[in-house]
């Protein structure tokens, strides 16, 4: 099967649970779905669809910034933003990436462990450094941050800069 | 010690120093007598902050830092995100350095996989094959040090096509490098796979079946030892690899020794593709134009390191540095498969079955370099660049 179809047929495997689907580039589709939906997704693509296999999940802050008006300047609004959690699936040259969004208020989506055991590790790394919670993840235990690093801090969070700048965060109006 | 009768649990811990390798990492193995019944690990003990690093620097700095993610698969690093940076600016490097950055990465796996040849029959209680894997080992570290200047980091690449170009002499030593190295392989061949008391410690140990391999997400040498064919530089060529396409190297059997076979011929393999390149190395440029800020948007580059498939995820806000780089290094694939495979093995073959999938620590641990303590010797990134500035003067 070519490129083309695999992009198709990934497309078409998800199409009742897609909220939309773009094509960034010639060998890649992103789909984006609920994050209620990754279990069914995830299940679709690896088991019933057998459609390549699990490379990473990236999460990736995506914070919102206030401009100001005469400077320019972009600042954060501190409490209000998004993570983004992308599901990298691979077959052949074709990556389909599965998107959902969580609001920093409630970060959470249910565990494809069950589904891929290996996907533990992503998602400890996830949980860890962007304070994705991952309902039902069977460890949740230090990966790679130190037993000393203080809970609720995210260091790729844009907001993070240094421990030693850590303060409560006042509340900011999102949009 | 606990006998089968009793509830409790007898845990061996590992680590972090030297877990039989030389990089960090803590396992805690449960045993019953001698045989392993449970195996965890503990990561990130040379975590260095660098995806959060990258966001801070300037996408050129980056590949600099990006080249310094692994020691010893450090051009691969460097080339998928030069890739990945071509790809959102809409640049194509020149085919001339399409086939450098080829040249490159293929010498980078025979020293990679020479030196776990070395280490893994070092954990096997081999030392001589070590020693010996080691000395030749050293003729590809000088063709890369004659090529590049550099034995690690050879920083070959920049954002749009190569630096270093390769003359007649240097394509003279390296055919005779790989005339040398090939005679030395085949001898090793021959000794992984006759060697009676080896084999003692590779066959049948560490056994992974192609389902267990799939589902597990196994990649690279490891996945390929066990039947899966799965190779980046095939699936989804890049750089140089559509002109010089390679060949899939893959075993069934799944044990050690498969692993051992599946790397020494993935040699042979890399042999062949350094002088087909020297041969046929396309004129031209070295490097594209770049402009300085990148196009918004996001993309994923995706190459075969030594130890399997390498990712980098980039998302770019079009300024001058990145929004994310995201990168996913093979050996965190690999780690599930060690730990499910260990189980039922003596606890002897745990370094073996360990070095089995050619870990590299400081490829998993990247992320965050704050110290959670004031240390007065703390060095600023101005202070540590004008501090390097002034010292090679």
């Amino acid at each position: 099967m070519g490129l083309e179809d695999d992009l198709k047929l990934a497309e078409s495997l998800l199409e009742k649970i897609t909220i939309s689907t773009s094509r960034p580039e010639e060998n890649r589709v992103d789909i984006v779905i609920e994050a209620a939906s990754i279990k069914t997704a995830a299940k679709i693509l690896l088991r019933d669809g057998n459609w390549g296999y699990l490379s990473a999940i990236t999460a990736m802050d995506s914070p919102e910034y206030s401009i100001d008006e005469t400077t320019k300047e972009k600042k954060l609004i501190p409490g209000c933003g998004n993570v983004e959690v992308l599901y990298h699936f691979c077959r052949g040259a074709a990556v389909a990436t599965v998107r959902v969004s969580l609001p920093y208020a409630d970060p959470s989506i249910d565990t494809i462990c069950d589904i891929l055991s290996s996907a533990t590790l992503y998602e400890r790394e996830a949980a860890e450094l962007l304070g994705v919670v991952f309902r039902g993840t069977p460890n949740t235990d230090r990966l790679i941050l130190p037993e000393s690093w203080p809970d609720g801090v995210y260091p790729l969070r844009k907001a993070f800069t240094s421990l030693k700048d850590i303060q409560t965060p006042e509340e900011g109006v999102c949009s | 010690m606990t006998s089968p009768m009793s509830p409790e649990k007898f845990i061996v811990p590992i680590g972090p120093q030297h877990p039989a390798l030389k990089e960090p990492g803590h396992f805690e193995f449960t045993v019953n007598g001698e045989i392993v019944t449970n195996a965890s690990a503990r990561l990130g003990f040379v975590h260095r902050g660098m995806e959060k690093g990258a966001e801070n620097r300037t996408w050129v700095q980056d590949l600099y830092l990006m080249e310094r993610v692994c020691g010893i698969c450090s051009h691969v690093h460097a080339m998928a995100f030069a890739i990945g940076v071509e790809q959102l600016a809409k640049v194509q490097a020149p085919p001339r350095a399409q086939a450098i950055r080829v040249l490159i990465a293929e010498l980078e796996r025979i020293h990679s996989h020479l030196l776990w040849l070395g280490v893994a029959a070092h954990e096997g209680g081999f030392d001589t094959l070590f020693m010996y894997s080691w000395r030749d080992r050293e003729t590809v570290m000088d063709l890369l040090e004659t090529i590049s200047g550099n034995r690690v980091n050879y920083s070959a690449n920049v954002i749009g096509g190569v630096k270093i170009d390769i003359n007649d002499a240097q394509k003279d030593a390296l055919h005779k490098g790989m005339d040398f190295l090939e005679e030395r392989t085949r001898h090793y061949y021959k000794v992984v796979t006759e060697d009676e008391t080896f084999l003692g410690r590779t066959r049948n140990v560490g056994k992974m079946t192609f389902e267990q391999a799939e589902f597990l997400g196994a990649i690279g040498p490891t996945g390929r030892a066990s039947g899966l064919q799965r190779d980046v530089r095939v699936d989804s060529p890049y750089a140089g690899y559509p002109q010089f396409p390679v060949k899939v190297v893959t075993a069934t059997a799944g044990d050690l020794e498969a692993r051992f076979v599946v790397r020494i011929e993935e040699l042979y393999e890399s042999y062949r593709l350094v002088r087909e390149i020297i041969d046929n190395i396309p004129a031209g440029e070295l490097a594209a134009r770049v402009p300085r800020r990148i196009p918004e948007g996001e993309t994923i580059s995706r190459v075969e390191a030594p130890r399997g498939e390498l990712l980098y995820f980039l998302k770019s806000n079009g300024s001058d540095k990145p929004e994310r780089v995201k990168v996913r290094t093979p050996s965190l694939c690999n780690w599930a498969s060690v730990l499910v495979t260990a189980v039922g093995h003596k606890l002897a073959d745990m370094p073996m079955i360990l070095a089995g999938i050619d870990p590299c620590f400081s490829c998993n641990d990247r992320v965050v370099t704050v110290t959670d303590h004031s240390n007065s010797n703390q060095m600023s990134w101005e202070a540590l660049r004008q501090y390097g500035i002034e010292f090679y003067k």
